[in-house]
This record gives C-alpha cells, sequence and structure tokens, in this order.
C-alpha cells in the first residue's frame, strides 16, 4: 500500500525540463481555469460551473492518463469534492490510483508519468495508490479517507476494476463504520464553532450549516436510507438551492483570495455581496443581505442534517437500520440474498423494543420462498443466533407473530406452516392452531415480567430456568402435530425430530424439549384430574418427570397453554391447582428421593447392562448402582454412568479417583469417587474453593456401602484449569492429600478467607435454614437458601460436619445469585432429635448471617 | 324438589357427574371454588419457607332433584367423591319452592 506520505519520492524525481505534455497541461488547466473564473465573475460560480470545471479537469487527467502508457489493471478514482464534481478553483484534486495487482517496476513508471506533470504545472494533488486487495479490509483507522471513498466517480482507466472495488467496499460493515465515524466528526467539527451556525466570519466549508454539513447530510442518507431527504424539514429544492449559495460564495473567496481559502471575512463579505450582485446604496447594505441569505441558508442545512441524524436509521447489526418506523435493511438487494441475516432483524427489534418495518418484511415476504430452512441458519453462530432469538422477554410474540406474517417462520420451521391457519374444532380453542400456539409464547413472555404479586412464583420459576428458550422452542413445535386429526403429541415429536436435527441442538436439550411435546399434556391432566393430595400420584409424577429443571419447564408450559387456549381458561382456581401440584413434585424430587433406592430388578437399569461396554462387566455396574437413589438413573446418561462406575473400580479408603471435563467455555464437570468419612463433603468443596472453583450446580450422592460419588458443576474464574497443563493431576493431589488427612484444607483457605470467599458483591439475599425430619423416612433434610458466594458449600458442610452429622446426599443448584442447596443428613444412622436440629439450623444461620 | 349442593375434590367432578347420570339426572351446574371446611388448609413448604395454603381448590356441583330421587342422590355423590381422607367435601341440601323453565316460561313442579 502506498499513501500520500510516501508520493514524495516521485516528487524527488520528476521531470524538470519543460517538456510538450507540460506545456499541453498547463494549457489546458489555464482555459478551464478562465472559464471558471469568468462563471465566478458573473456571480455564477455555483454548481453548474464547478461541474463543468471538473468535467474539464476529467477531461486533462484522462489525455495524461493515456500519454502515461498505463498498464492493464489500474483505473484513476476522483475523490471527495472532485468526486461530487465540486471541484472549486483552488480546490485540491483529491484521487485514488488503484491498481488491479500488485505495484512493480511497470506501476510506478506510470504513477510518475502521471503524478509528476501534475505537480510541475502547479495543481496540489492529494493523491492516495492502493492495490486492489487492500480493500479486503477496512481501513478503519482512516475515517476521512473512507467518506471520501464514497463519493469515489471513475475518472480514467479500466471502469471493472471500479466496479470491483465497489464490491468491495460497499458492505453493510462500512457503511456502518463510516456512518458512526461521520457522526463523531460532525460532533468535533462543530465543537470548533462552538457549535452555532451564526458565526460573523463563518467558513463556508466548515462551519455548522456550510458545505460539509451538507455533504455530511447526503451521506448520512446514502448510507442509511436515499430517501431520507425527502421527507426531511427541507423541500429538497431548498437543500439544493443552499448548495447552490455556499458554492458560489465560496467561488468568489478562492479568487479573491487566489488559494483554497474557505472563511467569509468581513473583508470578503463586501467583495463577495459585490460579485453576487446584491442591491443596496451601501456596502453594509450588501453585505447585510449576503449574510442574511447565508444564515438562510446555513440554517436549511442544518436543520436538514440535525433530521437526517435523528431519523436516519441507527446501524444496529449487519445491513440492519433503526428507524423511526422499525428495523431496516440498510441494502435490501443484499438482504435478498442473505437470508440467513433476516433472522437478525427480528433480534434486532426485540433487542431495541421496536417492529421490523413493513418495507423490510416486504423485502422478507418478496424473496422468503425462494429459500429452505438450512438457508436461514447456515452454521453454529446462525443456529446459536436462531436460540437466543426465543428467549422469553418482551416483544417476542409480537416479532413472532410478524416473522409468520411475511412466512418466515414458516419457511424456518416449515413443521409450524403446517399449522397455519389450522382449524380444530372442540369445545375449549378460540384461536387457530398456529395463533393458540404463538399465545402460548405470548404468556410466557407476559410471565417474565408480570408486576402481578400472585403470579410472582410462577415468574420466579421463569426466571431461573437456565435455558428458556428450550421452553419457546417447545412451546412453538408441541402442537405441529395437529395438522393431523389424531394423536398430536406423537405426531408433534415426530416432526420436532427434524427441527432439532437442522438445529443440531445438543442430546440432552434434544431429550429435554421432546419429552416437554411428547408429554405437554401430562401435568395438566395430574394437576386437574388426579387427587394430587395423595402421596402416590405425586410421587408417581415426580419419577416420570425425574429433575426439576424439567418439571420446572414443564409446569410453565402447561400454564402458558392452557392460558392460550381462550382468556377463560386459566383461572386462579387451575393456577392454584397447578402450582400445589409443582410443589409437591418439587419437594418430592428434592426431599424424598432419598428414600427411593436402587434395588434389584431395578427399571431402567436392564438397559445399561445391555449396552454395558467391552471393559465393563455387568456385576461391576449393578455393584456400583445397588442403593444409590433411583434419581441417578435420571440424572445422567449411560455415558457418565459407565464412566463413574469406572471410576468406582478398586476405591481403597483415603483414595481418590476423579475425572474432568470440561462442558462449555466457561463450566467444567468434575466426579469425584472416593470412601465415605468424617468431614468429607466439606474437605472436597474446601478444596475447589481454595482453587477459586464456584460451584454451581451438583450432587453428592452415597451408598450404603459407604462409595461416594460427588459430581460438581463449576465455574473456573481464575483459569486455573485452562493455564495449567497438569491442573488434573495438581488438583487430584491436592484432593489426596485433604481427604486422607494429610493436608488440612482450613490452612489452604485461610489465604482467601477475606479475599475469594468473600461473598460476590450484587444482590443480598436472606439467608433460609430449614431442617425438616417428616419429608424422609431416613433423612432429616436441610433446605438452604442463601446468597451464592465461593466458599458456602464448603462453610455450611462444614457446620453439618462439625455437629457430627453425616452428608448423605446433596443437591446443589444456583439460579442467578441464589445458591438452593438440599442436604440430607444422619447422626449416627439416623435422623436428627429436636434439640440436635434446632442446634444446627441456628449455627448454620448464624454462619451465614456473618459471611453474607 | 331439592336443591343438592356439593363441595367435592376437584378430581371427583367426573365420577360424581357419572354416578349422577345414572339416575337420569343431567342438569347440574359446575362451578371452580375455594375454600376450606375444619381441616383449614395446611402449611406448604417451598425451598425452606412455608407458606400457607388456607383455601383449597374445590368443585362445587349443584343439581336440583325431585324429592323422590334425592336420597339416591346424595348418596350416589357421597359414594363417588369418597377417599376416606381429609379434604372429601360436604353436601348441602335445601328444598326448592319454585322452578321455572326461561324458554317457555313453564312452572314446574
Amino acid at each position: 500500500m502506498l499513501d500520500a506520505a510516501t508520493g514524495g519520492e516521485y516528487h524527488g524525481m520528476s521531470v524538470t525540463q519543460p517538456d510538450p505534455v507540460g506545456a499541453r497541461l498547463t494549457g489546458s488547466l489555464a482555459a478551464a481555469r478562465a472559464e471558471l473564473t469568468a462563471d465566478v465573475r458573473r456571480g455564477a460560480g455555483g454548481r453548474g460551473a464547478l461541474e463543468r470545471y471538473s468535467d474539464r479537469v476529467d477531461a486533462m487527467l484522462r489525455q495524461l492518463f493515456a500519454d502515461g502508457k498505463p498498464p492493464e489493471h489500474v483505473v484513476v478514482l476522483a475523490l471527495g469534492g472532485y468526486g461530487r464534481r465540486h471541484l472549486c478553483l483552488h480546490s485540491d484534486i483529491d484521487l485514488l490510483v488503484l491498481f488491479g495487482g500488485s505495484i512493480g517496476a511497470v506501476e510506478e513508471r506510470f504513477l510518475r508519468s502521471f503524478l509528476h506533470p501534475l505537480w510541475d504545472i502547479g495543481v496540489v494533488v492529494g493523491h492516495q495508490v492502493r492495490e486492489i486487495d487492500d480493500f479486503r479490509k477496512l481501513e478503519a483507522d482512516n475515517p476521512e479517507f473512507l467518506l471520501a471513498l464514497l463519493d469515489a466517480r471513475p475518472v480514467a482507466g479500466a471502469r471493472a476494476l471500479f466496479d470491483r472495488f465497489s464490491a468491495l467496499f460497499h458492505k453493510p460493515d462500512t457503511h456502518a463504520h463510516i456512518l458512526t465515524s461521520l457522526l463523531q466528526l460532525i460532533d468535533e467539527r462543530h465543537a470548533r464553532f462552538n457549535a452555532t451556525l451564526y458565526q460573523l466570519e463563518p467558513d463556508v466549508k466548515e462551519s455548522p450549516g456550510a458545505l460539509r454539513d451538507l455533504a455530511a447530510t447526503r451521506t448520512i442518507a446514502l448510507l442509511t436510507d436515499p430517501l431520507l431527504l425527502r421527507r426531511g424539514p427541507a423541500d429538497p429544492a431548498r437543500f439544493d438551492d443552499a448548495e447552490d449559495f455556499l458554492l458560489r460564495v465560496r467561488s468568489t473567496l478562492h479568487l479573491e483570495t487566489d488559494r483554497n481559502l474557505n472563511v467569509l471575512s468581513h473583508e470578503l463579505q463586501e467583495k463577495t455581496s459585490e460579485f453576487l450582485a446584491y442591491p443596496g446604496a451601501e456596502p453594509r447594505q450588501r453585505v447585510e443581505r449576503l449574510m442574511s441569505d447565508y444564515f438562510r441558508h446555513a440554517r436549511t442545512v442544518s436543520r436538514s442534517l440535525e433530521w437526517a441524524r435523528k431519523t436516519a436509521p441507527a446501524p444496529v447489526g449487519p445491513n440492519l437500520g433503526l428507524s423511526r418506523d422499525g428495523i431496516r435493511f440498510l441494502d435490501p438487494i443484499q438482504a435478498a440474498r442473505d437470508p440467513s441475516s433476516w433472522i437478525g432483524a427480528f433480534q434486532a427489534a426485540i433487542d431495541s423494543g421496536t417492529e421490523v418495518a413493513e418495507e423490510a418484511m416486504s423485502c422478507i415476504q418478496q424473496h422468503v420462498d425462494r429459500y429452505r430452512a438450512d438457508d436461514f441458519f447456515p452454521d453454529d453462530a446462525s443456529r446459536a443466533a436462531l436460540l437466543a432469538l426465543l428467549k422469553p422477554r418482551a416483544g417476542l410474540y409480537a416479532r413472532l407473530s410478524q416473522m409468520h406474517d411475511c412466512g418466515l417462520l414458516g419457511r424456518v420451521f416449515p413443521e409450524f406452516q403446517a399449522i397455519s391457519w389450522r382449524v380444530v374444532r372442540d369445545f375449549y380453542h378460540k384461536y387457530t392452531v398456529d395463533e393458540h400456539t404463538l399465545l402460548t409464547i405470548r404468556g410466557l413472555e407476559r410471565l417474565s415480567t408480570t408486576a402481578d404479586p400472585y403470579r410472582q412464583r410462577l415468574r420466579n420459576v421463569l426466571n431461573e430456568l437456565a435455558e428458556p428458550e428450550l421452553l419457546v422452542l417447545s412451546l412453538l413445535l408441541h402442537d405441529v402435530g395437529k395438522w393431523r386429526d389424531d394423536d398430536h403429541a406423537t405426531e408433534s415429536v415426530r416432526m420436532a425430530r427434524d427441527v432439532l436435527d437442522r438445529l443440531r441442538l445438543t442430546d440432552e436439550a434434544r431429550e429435554t424439549v421432546l419429552f416437554l411435546i411428547k408429554h405437554h399434556l401430562r401435568m395438566s391432566l395430574v394437576a386437574f384430574r388426579r387427587d394430587t393430595e395423595d402421596p402416590d400420584i405425586v410421587k408417581d409424577f415426580a419419577a416420570f418427570i425425574g429433575t426439576e429443571q424439567r418439571l420446572k419447564m414443564l409446569c410453565l408450559l402447561t400454564l402458558a397453554d392452557v392460558e392460550a387456549v381462550s382468556p377463560e381458561t386459566l383461572t386462579p382456581w387451575k393456577e392454584e391447582l397447578l402450582w400445589r401440584l409443582y410443589v409437591d413434585t418439587y419437594n418430592h424430587l428434592t426431599q424424598r428421593y432419598g428414600d427411593e433406592r436402587i434395588g434389584r430388578n431395578q427399571a431402567g437399569v436392564n438397559d445399561l447392562l445391555a449396552q454395558c461396554p467391552s471393559d465393563l462387566e455387568p456385576q461391576e455396574i449393578t455393584r456400583f448402582l445397588e442403593g444409590l437413589p433411583q434419581r441417578y438413573l435420571q440424572l445422567f446418561n449411560h455415558e457418565a454412568i459407565y464412566r463413574h462406575v469406572r471410576l468406582a473400580r478398586g476405591i481403597q479408603p483415603d483414595e481418590v479417583h476423579l475425572s474432568l471435563d470440561r462442558q462449555d467455555s466457561s463450566v467444567w464437570t468434575l466426579a469425584v469417587v472416593t470412601l465415605d468419612k468424617p468431614f468429607l463433603f466439606s474437605n472436597i468443596c474446601g478444596v475447589l474453593s481454595s482453587f477459586g472453583m464456584d460451584i454451581l450446580r451438583g450432587h453428592a450422592l452415597t451408598n450404603p456401602n459407604g462409595l461416594v460419588l460427588d459430581v460438581f458443576q463449576f465455574t473456573d474464574d481464575e483459569r486455573f484449569l485452562a493455564l495449567n497443563d497438569d491442573a488434573q493431576d495438581r488438583l487430584l493431589h491436592v484432593l489426596e492429600n485433604v481427604v486422607a488427612g494429610r493436608d488440612d484444607v482450613t490452612v489452604r483457605l485461610r489465604g482467601r478467607e477475606r479475599g475469594a470467599l468473600a461473598v460476590k458483591t450484587g444482590a443480598r439475599f436472606p439467608p433460609v435454614v430449614r431442617a425438616d425430619k417428616e419429608a424422609s423416612s431416613q433423612y432429616t433434610i436441610l433446605d438452604i437458601v442463601a446468597t451464592n458466594g465461593l466458599g458456602l458449600l464448603y462453610r455450611i458442610s462444614r457446620v453439618i460436619s462439625q455437629h457430627g452429622c453425616d452428608v448423605d446426599l446433596v443437591l446443589i443448584a444456583t439460579e442467578g445469585e441464589k445458591a438452593i442447596d438440599v442436604f440430607h443428613i444422619t447422626k449416627g444412622g439416623s435422623k436428627l432429635t429436636d434439640g440436635e436440629q434446632q442446634g444446627l439450623t441456628s449455627d448454620l444461620l448464624r454462619t451465614l448471617e456473618d459471611t453474607q | 324438589m331439592k336443591m343438592i349442593k356439593s363441595i367435592i375434590r376437584p378430581n371427583k367432578v367426573d365420577d360424581v357427574k357419572d354416578a349422577l347420570a345414572k339416575l337420569n339426572i343431567a342438569g347440574m351446574t359446575v362451578t371452580e371454588v375455594r375454600g376450606h371446611g375444619k381441616q383449614k388448609g395446611h402449611t406448604a413448604i417451598y425451598r425452606g419457607k412455608e407458606y400457607n395454603v388456607s383455601l383449597l381448590p374445590k368443585m362445587e356441583i349443584e343439581v336440583v332433584v325431585p324429592d323422590a330421587l334425592a336420597d339416591d342422590a346424595i348418596k350416589a355423590i357421597v359414594t363417588a367423591a369418597r377417599t376416606g381422607e381429609i379434604g372429601d367435601g360436604r353436601v348441602f341440601v335445601m328444598p326448592v319452592q319454585e322452578s321455572y323453565r326461561i324458554r317457555t316460561g313453564e312452572r314446574e313442579a
């Protein structure tokens, strides 16, 4: 890349002898200037005259270009004011010499022959030299150059090269960048003039309301909405008048001062008013009339610029602008070719609290049938963007409805198209199946922001979901099977499988969505038609649902589904029934699962044995499983269970076997197998905390033989695992030492007491500690809700162990800043006495209150 | 004529309807209601916090039957709605003086 700064070397080698080329050039330039001068003297140095002058300079450059024996792939482009054909008498001639390939000796020779004669005749050339490939990357740090390029106009050379340049340069991202830079440049320039156009000696190029503002207004329109100025405060004709006036004034300034000077000083105001033939006996009167015209025109420009700035679509994404009527495609032609950008328009509309503009809707509607589902999410990033769009929040229903209206939703999800305007006659539903489906999503969206005190409990459940977009996806697909008249849930599942394949969801997410769709009627059946006060009904439902996450999602799905049937269907009475079933099932899942142990002939075990990998013996698996809570089989998939069995192999007292996996960019999973002993759980938690790991979720399980399996998911905020290759060995080493009693975790943590163990700043919740000896037949249950913080589990479990209690089972969950932990504990193999329970809970509360 | 008003468990509505249908009692009014009887609700616990659930969701079924059918209807309702646990509900019986069919204005005995 060469630029003006290196141009000096050509200058140094310039030809100094007069030559026929130079003489002809001097002659052409002089003739062009004479013509312009005559126009200016007549007061007619406005747009027409400057265009004629620019054309003559063009002709001169073309001749010079031809004389210079140009290589095949070169084009000379006029930039900036010259590009707009507004070249004044002493304006710099801004040029870009663009080569189609790399610049070698031939190209340099051409440059010399083209540029040197111009310098020799005294023309001020602002030139840039580039290779076409330079435009593959944006020169983000050179905003003035980028702005000048917007006016680029081919003067001489290969037109095709100019077209290639245009294709490379005019991209939505580049436009967005230029727009941002332009707005900043305007602010900086205005600041130099104290942001007022009413200058007694205005600069007709730089002042607010002068020529640069005029060009900027047009540029904003060009970059955002070419028709913008037609809707502006000034009639476009008045805007053109202002331009002509300012150019006429500028021309007289150049003529009078004989240089590129643009300040309309008091002295020059008199001269200019004469040139422009203002009437008046006294110079003062003529000047007043001139300046009053100036301010009138400057005000027109200024108002138009302000209006354009306010009204122009603000860039909100690739090829997306936010305008008064919503999100628009900045370049509809480009948008029509790139369907993967369409989802972004709806995302931007939700983010900006607006809609997708009618114009963009028409663009999509016009082109949508050309594309297949995969075209809308061709890569991982666009698939993730589609899922992100489905997060329930204000505006989602309205945007999905827009997507449906313009045909996009049915193309992205052809399965959904099958229920478009579908009428199913029954006694309950009031809307077509597609609208019922979208209304379920509206219900969820409203729940996510409701202020109704009665609904806060369900709003909390929704806001606690780790992946609420999966719930919305399930809702979107739950009734697609209704295109047929028979068992719609089964058909919906069949159709949803295709969607999930295309979206390439993780296995876990996929299972969740299919479960919710398949069983979307189950919870309303149990809540409204079964005796939920019967513990066996709740127990069966808990066994069926398996995990708290699924329970939460199915509860919300049921609520949304019932609510969308008709305005009268979801009564507070039904909501109460649903909530009660939710709470009873949640309590069963978290407090009673310890009573249900895996025994011989346990359902689900046969599958595990049948698919047993060759390195495992079936007996090994059954031995490992026996006595673990039945929920274990629902919490972990087969692969994880086999991994746990391998970890348990040959475990001896004080040994620790562990496996560590990275789940995603921030979350790690650690599985630890060891044999139970006092303080074990708090020691393990303490070690993790001593490495700065923040435990988010997990399960601690024991079987009657004292085998302990703890599975933690945690974030490694200090990046110990990411930065140390031997991290796993070091972690294992410390764990073994601490578990065997060779190392004291309290010592390891001492250095962190004040620092890392401190609770995160942010929202605090008063801690809740509740012990229950009724919920389970074998355990005292401790429900603890507290503000999450590094070391929280360590502190809690240490107090429990200090009270001589065994930690048998633990459920660990985190929802935002809130930690929700449920401990199943015993003392000497039995539940705690009332006194022991009382002592422990008050100690725990004290600990939590002291450190929170 | 007697009006029989039953407060029953929500999940027992279908059973009660079926039992009344067997006595050829087809007309009825079913309402979602909330309330409590002697049990005065109970305490529910969610995440360590106690919630007092004082008003429980129940269903109210009203039927009007000839005096001669009243005993059978009451027996059918009680049998169908019973689980033997607290919270099975109540049946109230009231005399009905007159009854009119709105469509025809006709008075029924």
